[in-house]
């Protein structure tokens, strides 16, 4: 018996709304997706023409500055990593609630601020000044975390009505004054301390001793300047990473007897390890590709040298400066392009890996029973 | 392993529970600080410009008499002392606008009532006296004088009539200076308090509301605001679309497996890509590819030169727009995820199409969300300069890109951006002490506008989430 034939019904008006708007829809999200994936496509096929030219010594002009590239990052993360990973331990784990409530917002104020403002202010600000004062920045970044420690010790000697008006989960805030001072301490203390133990002019002792020349617009500073752009990237990740450690494991390891820092040491920093890697690793990539900051701040010159008060060129920064003049189809247009596809595979290769490296993170979270 | 005594046992706790934890809180100290010391520094600076700052006058040991305005101190090179520098205006006699003065070499200083500064069209700055004026064979000395001068430069360029100012400099130099050129007029040591504060308004209005002068040295921003927002009105009216429809598609209608997974990581990581690299790829795409081909179509009379096959204001507009673009499809996907599929299957029970489920119900709901997307999209637009540098902002845009002309939007046009314009003045500029006080104040401007959207943008996330709890 065959099934009676029903008869042929018209798809009504709003069905055929539906079917059109849904093929529009796939159509466009396809068409965005590829236009996405084709900046991908594109460098890879404007750099096929050094293949055909096989000049391997126009490769090596781009060695100095890829050379630039790992230095600045170097330098900028060597500020930023302990720093971020620092106040990302800190708000996760001991400040108070209401505090880190307001300060992922300040943090993200500071990300966003430009990069060309970071850079001028690096340039025409940060460096003559450090210039002037070189002795003075060196022993800034001695004497900083010194003088954290000098905090610490005297708020353990402190009275505990001091103690209570100024809480550990709050230091954070009432910190700043206290580095402001000394911050002022150290300033008025290190000419002083390069008069006598130095014999006069730090520069001049570098010059002469070590041979060491001293650009103005050198890697120290986009070091500093960059890292100020990286931190708060670097801050997010790994404070997500932290804070989303299931509170259990903490409540355990304490419970067992371990102090607050123990607890830290041995169990939160190895369950978060993946995290805090994904956020390094996401840092570095942003710190290889910005831009403005090292134009502005790195004197522009493609030197090879290790030493941290000469100049740099960074692959992006000669992407900036040299790409509009290049003809295209020409040599240098080739071979900026090919520095353009060399960045963007290695910031989309971190990027992945710490993406995947962070999935696999939140899937041990969810195992361990914590948040998902 | 020898075991610890007691005493020595806590000393170690002292220094694991009681140091670590001391350089950490420096860590976010020290971020809040450098982030304040920033802020701060723009602030004072870009604001402090336009103050009407006081006109000295100075007498040297060497009996050299300088009218200028103190700028900063710094240690003389070689020897013990300071020295200072003033800016001394008058280019056209001196050849300079700064001198450096030793401290020591001053043997009076002096700040009379009658010391005015002019600006002028050609040679900026002039600072000295005013002895008269001459209007139409008349002269005019004292208070009158000053009148005049008010009334006449509050009157447009044509009625101002044609009437000579006669000056005088520091050291006796008589000048004759046509009223035509100056535009603006000020004894700032004669002010008082209110009329300064007044001068200080009108300074920081004309910053905002004239074009660059001498050669980006002086005058305001006002192209450059304008490049820069329609630019990104541009790109959000281009983005906005795409960036929806795409989280839509990944999120509501293609299937959920193995592939949507990898294209979601990979538009998630085409956010941390560099922002030069977008502009490579906006060169070498939309000015060279699409932009050639235009111009061999439709504009081949006017080849060599280019009309769409340089950079331009679309051509921006549609680099920082694929720039944009993961911002905008993470945030609203984001959103899309946070409604419960409960509301998507309530809508699909009582009959609705998918059409009118996402149009009713999700779309709605995601639209703080979206919102959050293209402000954060904007907001990262505007700060970016290193895209723009290859697909079409120039230093000085000899037209505006909307006029009265047909067809009123030049799309083709170059365009000045306040990041590009920021970083021109301060790195190419010919003088470049003269403009660093602009230069603080676009800086300022800029970050301002910057973080006014990102504040809006996160107190639009806060509000988003506090509506809807942060569980779902």
């Amino acid at each position: 018996m065959t099934s009676p034939r029903l008869p042929r019904v018209y798809l009504p008006l709003r069905q055929l709304q539906d079917r059109i708007a849904t093929g529009l829809i796939t159509a466009g999200g396809i068409g965005v997706l590829l236009a996405i994936l084709a900046i991908g496509v594109f460098l890879a096929w404007e750099t096929l023409p050094l293949l055909a030219l096989g000049d391997t010594f126009a490769l090596s002009k781009l060695s100095p500055l890829a050379w630039g590239t790992l230095k600045a990052a170097i330098a900028a993360m060597l500020f930023a990593t302990p720093i971020a990973l620092g106040a990302a331990i800190y708000s996760a784990l001991f400040m108070s609630a209401r505090l880190r409530s307001r300060l992922k917002p300040a943090l993200e104020l500071m990300e966003a601020v430009p990069g060309v403002v970071v850079g001028f202010i690096a340039g025409l600000v940060l460096a003559p000044w450090v210039e002037r004062h070189l002795a003075s920045t060196l022993l800034l970044i001695v004497w900083l975390p010194f003088s954290a420690i000098l905090a610490g010790a005297l708020w353990h000697l402190a009275a505990a009505r001091l103690r209570r008006r100024l809480p550990h989960s709050w230091a954070g805030l009432w910190l700043i004054p206290w580095l402001v001072c000394m911050v002022a301490v150290a300033l008025w203390l290190a000419p002083w301390l390069e008069h006598h133990l130095l014999g006069g002019d730090l520069r001049r002792l570098l010059d002469q001793q070590y041979g060491m020349d001293y650009a103005t617009r050198n890697a120290l500073i986009v070091g500093i300047a960059m890292g100020f752009a990286v931190i708060p990237s670097i801050y997010a990740l790994a404070e997500d990473a932290l804070a989303d450690i299931p509170p259990t494991l903490m409540e355990g390891a304490q419970a067992l007897g371990a102090s607050r820092w123990q607890a830290l040491w041995k169990v939160a920093l190895p369950t978060a390890g993946p995290g805090i890697f994904s956020a390094v690793m996401i840092g570095a990539g942003r710190a290889v590709g910005e831009t403005m900051i090292v134009l502005m701040a790195s004197g522009n010159t493609a030197l090879f040298s290790a030493s941290p008060f000469e100049g740099l060129r960074s692959l992006s920064a000669a992407i900036a400066i040299e790409l509009p003049e290049a003809s295209p189809g020409g040599l240098t247009y080739h071979l900026l392009i090919l520095a353009a596809l060399s960045l963007f595979l290695f910031t989309f290769l971190v990027n992945t890996l710490a993406e995947v490296v962070r999935q696999r993170l939140r899937r041990r979270y969810h195992r361990l029973g914590g948040r998902p | 392993m020898k075991p610890l005594s007691e005493q020595s046992k806590r000393r170690v706790n002292w220094l694991n529970d009681g140091l670590w934890p001391w350089l950490c809180a420096a860590c976010v100290a020290l971020s809040l600080l450098m982030l304040a010391a920033l802020l701060t520094l723009l602030a004072t600076r870009g604001l402090g410009h336009f103050w009407p700052a006081t006109l000295e006058e100075v007498t040297l040991t060497s009996g050299d008499i300088v009218i200028g305005q103190p700028v900063r101190e710094t240690p003389l090179p070689l020897n013990a002392g300071m020295e200072r520098l003033y800016f001394t205006g008058n280019r056209d006699i001196n050849g300079a606008n700064w001198r450096w003065i030793a401290v020591d070499d001053i043997s009076a200083q002096t700040t009379p009532n009658d010391l005015i500064r002019l600006e002028r069209t050609p040679w900026g700055d002039f600072i000295g006296r005013l002895v008269a004026v001459e209007s139409d064979g008349q002269r005019l000395t004292g208070q009158a004088a000053w009148d005049y001068i008010t009334t006449a430069l509050a009157q447009p360029a044509s009625q101002q009539g044609s009437s000579d100012l006669l000056l005088i400099t520091a050291d006796g130099h008589a000048l004759r200076q046509p009223l035509s050129n100056v535009s603006h007029f000020q004894a700032p040591n004669a002010m008082s308090w209110g009329q300064k504060v007044t001068a200080w308004g009108q300074n920081v209005w004309r910053f905002l509301s004239e074009g660059p002068r001498a050669a980006n040295t002086g005058g305001g921003v006002w192209p450059a605001i304008f490049g820069t927002v329609l630019m990104v009105i541009l790109m959000s009216v281009i983005v906005t679309p795409f960036g929806v429809l795409a989280a839509i598609y990944l999120n509501e209608i293609a299937h959920q497996n193995r592939l949507t997974h990898l294209v979601r990581i990979g538009v998630r990581n085409l956010a941390g890509v560099p922002s030069i690299v977008y502009g490579v790829f906006g060169l070498g795409v939309f000015v060279y590819g699409i932009g050639g081909s235009i111009d061999n179509w439709f504009f081949s009379d006017e080849l060599p030169s280019p009309t769409f096959g340089t950079g331009g204001l679309l051509w921006a507009s549609l680099t920082l727009a694929l720039l944009t673009l993961p911002v905008v499809i993470v945030a609203t996907e984001e959103g899309l995820a946070r409604i419960p599929d409960a509301q998507r299957e309530g809508a699909v029970a009582l009959g609705a199409t998918r059409l009118e489920m996402l149009t009713r119900v999700v779309l709605p709901m995601a639209t703080p969300a979206m919102l959050t997307g293209v402000i954060l999209a904007v907001a990262r637009a505007a700060g970016e300069v290193a895209p723009l540098m290859l697909v079409g902002v120039a230093k000085l845009a000899p037209q505006m890109p909307l006029d009265g002309e047909f067809p009123y939007l030049h799309l083709e046009r170059k365009f000045m951006h306040l990041g590009y314009h920021l970083f021109d003045t301060a790195f190419h500029g010919e003088d470049v002490q003269a403009a660093i006080p602009l230069v603080y104040a676009t800086a300022l401007l800029l970050v301002l506008i910057v973080l006014v959207l990102n504040l809006t943008a996160i107190f639009l996330r806060h509000y988003l989430r506090r509506q809807r709890g942060n569980e779902c």
